[in-house]
């Protein structure tokens, strides 16, 4: 096979314009709407897409751990959109400022002083927050968040780095290094996304507890990175890169993996729902019933049609769909399910984050709001700056890793892979 | 009427014809002869998998996934169904504060049944599709079947096969590139 030549980059500058846009718009939105929700629109586009970066560099990671052979070629644009992680970091330093210059805004445990929601006292007297302050204080917050993206890019740059090289030279010793950082990666990566949730999502009720936070946020980063990743193929595909590299047996592989990952972020979800719905303890269920209905006066509210959302368009449909072998194969159809499942997650997170936050009755801050546009903006703008990332690294390598030793393995690929 | 060793012996009913090709290329493009001639009850005989025959013999993909979903639904409406006749109908009782029935608490169950009913369904759909345990195949009796388990490739049409003709059907195998081409009997 002769070696794809570098590509010409495909509007870099388009995905850098849309990124300034949508930082510009949710910067218009702290004059419009105020601080706190410019902030929160700000924390939920960041924990997307950084949900989707972690997918992939976990994916990257279980590729070499498993010292896998087909998805060989898919590898690569994970590799490329793991550039955006250091811009990822930068963009998250608006949130560590605030959370020093004013405490308490978003995370209301950072202020002693926050009253809580109840009436009765405030954090500096709630023995829920006090047992946990040793985790949960301002300087724990800013050390893990800066360990937490420390370990992201690091180890991006080390699998970047390691993949690359071998592009020039061939030399098996960077597939046995990867392979040594992805042993190391995973763990680091699985408690980094795990408590990189708790500080960030779930802390904003720190009365709440789950284990399975950050499993639920772990399937929810998966699905979210392989359906971007079928996208990107198809994408591939159609410009015309992908034509005689990606074959059905790619696409019915990584669509077999979003069929399971869906049915694990079920389970998990599910579980946790069980789990609390079965204990009944008010410390548990307060989180549930918030997403229910009013705290005032009882009544449903639009979180309980987001949750029926959530459960049927983010297990019941992918699930169904994802059975079907033909929409499997689909270059017309799985990208559509792939889009969904990421729209999906974003809602999700917005049902994570945005009931955290209540109105003067004790409410929880509806779902559709006008301070969801700011929402939109910012997920646009960092969306823009992570694809620009992407585009920028795209350019710089080869299309596929073609001197990676199971290279052939992948383009050869077959549904019933003899060793 | 006793035969004697010298006749060739008078063949009940004819199975199929049966013939040998010497390597993989041979044998799948032979394969896409016989496929494009139009005959749906065939066969091929290899010692080992051959990637993308199924495709060259235009064999369509199986039917067990069919029986799969319907043990899935099945197993899952009977978790559910059990639950509700058990707590809430047949002897209503109140465990932990709960209603009769809900389907939170019946999840679990139907969820592992759905998974049990699917692998079942899975499995005798499997044996039911490919007609295993098959005890008796007319290629038996072909004395160089054997070599299909070694280093032979060979093709089976059947007799009862639509376009089947003796004549013709031997003709086509000739010019796909067989060899040792014989008559199998049922």
């Amino acid at each position: 096979m002769s070696a794809p030549a570098p590509i010409a980059a495909p509007r870099t500058g388009t995905a850098l314009g849309i990124g300034a846009a949508g930082i510009a718009l949710t910067a218009v939105g702290v004059f419009v709407s105020g601080l706190e929700k410019a902030a929160t629109s700000w924390l939920i586009a960041l924990t997307f897409w950084i949900g989707i970066g972690i997918g992939m560099l976990l994916l990257v990671m279980i590729h070499h751990i498993f010292d896998a052979g087909w998805s060989t070629v898919i590898r690569r644009q994970y590799e490329h959109a793991l550039a955006a992680f250091k811009w990822l970091a930068l963009l998250f330093v608006p949130l560590l400022l605030l959370a020093w210059l004013q405490p308490g805004l978003i995370w209301g445990w950072m202020n002693l002083a926050t009253p809580l929601h109840d009436g009765h006292g405030t954090v500096g007297t709630d023995v829920l927050y006090l047992k946990k302050s040793g985790f949960l204080n301002r300087d724990m917050f800013t050390g893990c968040t800066a360990a937490f993206f420390g370990i992201w890019i690091g180890l991006s740059y080390f699998f970047r780095r390691n993949s690359f090289s071998q592009d020039g030279d061939g030399d098996v010793k960077w597939t046995l290094s990867n392979r040594k950082f992805a042993a190391a990666g995973l763990p680091l990566t699985a408690l980094s996304l795990t408590f990189a949730i708790i500080f960030w999502v779930k802390s904003l009720e720190y009365h709440w507890f789950s284990t399975m936070y950050g499993v639920w946020f772990f399937a929810g980063c998966m699905r979210a990175a392989l359906s971007t990743g079928v996208i990107i193929m198809v994408w591939l595909w159609n410009r015309g890169d992908y034509r005689g590299i990606l074959n059905n047996n790619h696409l019915h592989c990584i669509g077999q993996l979003m069929l399971s990952f869906t049915v694990f972020w079920a389970y998990v979800t599910f579980s946790q729902y069980f789990l609390i719905w079965n204990a009944n303890v008010p410390e548990e269920t307060f989180w549930y019933n918030l997403r229910e209905m009013n705290n005032s006066d009882g009544q449903p509210n639009q979180w309980k049609w987001v949750g029926l959302t959530l459960l049927f368009g983010h297990f019941f449909l992918p699930f169904l769909l994802l059975l079907w072998y033909p929409l499997k194969l689909s270059k017309k159809w799985i990208p559509r399910v792939g889009a969904w499942i990421i729209f999906i997650f974003f809602l999700d997170l917005c049902y994570n984050i945005m009931p955290a936050f209540k109105d003067h009755h004790g409410d929880p801050e509806p779902f559709l709001q006008p301070g969801l546009l700011w929402t939109l903006a910012a997920t646009a703008g960092i969306g823009g700056v992570c694809v620009w990332a992407y585009l920028r690294s795209f350019a710089t390598t080869k299309l596929i890793p073609i001197r990676d030793p199971r290279i052939v393995e992948s383009l050869t690929h077959h549904e019933a892979n003899a060793p | 009427m006793a035969r004697t060793p010298t006749e060739e012996p008078a063949m009940d009913k004819s199975y199929g014809l049966i013939a040998a090709f010497d390597t993989t290329p041979a044998l799948y493009h032979a394969c896409e002869q016989v496929r494009n001639a139009g005959y749906t009850q065939w066969d091929a005989l290899t010692p080992f998998p051959v990637h993308g025959l199924d495709a060259a013999m235009g064999v369509r993909r199986s039917r067990v996934p069919r029986f799969s979903l319907t043990g899935g639904i099945i197993g899952f409406a009977t978790g559910m169904s059990l639950i509700w006749w058990t707590d809430a109908s047949d002897y209503a009782l109140i465990v932990g504060g709960k209603p009769y029935f809900s389907p939170m608490f019946a999840f679990p169950v139907s969820y592992e049944l759905a998974i049990l009913f699917t692998a079942f369904a899975t499995i005798i759909g499997m044996f039911l599709v490919n007609r295993l345990p098959m005890h008796y195949h007319p290629v038996q009796k072909a004395s160089q079947f054997v070599r299909a388990m070694d280093d032979r490739f060979y093709i089976v049409i059947e007799a009862n096969d639509p376009k089947f003709n003796v004549a013709a059907t031997r003709a086509l195998l000739e010019q796909a590139g067989g060899h040792d081409i014989a008559e199998l009997e049922e």
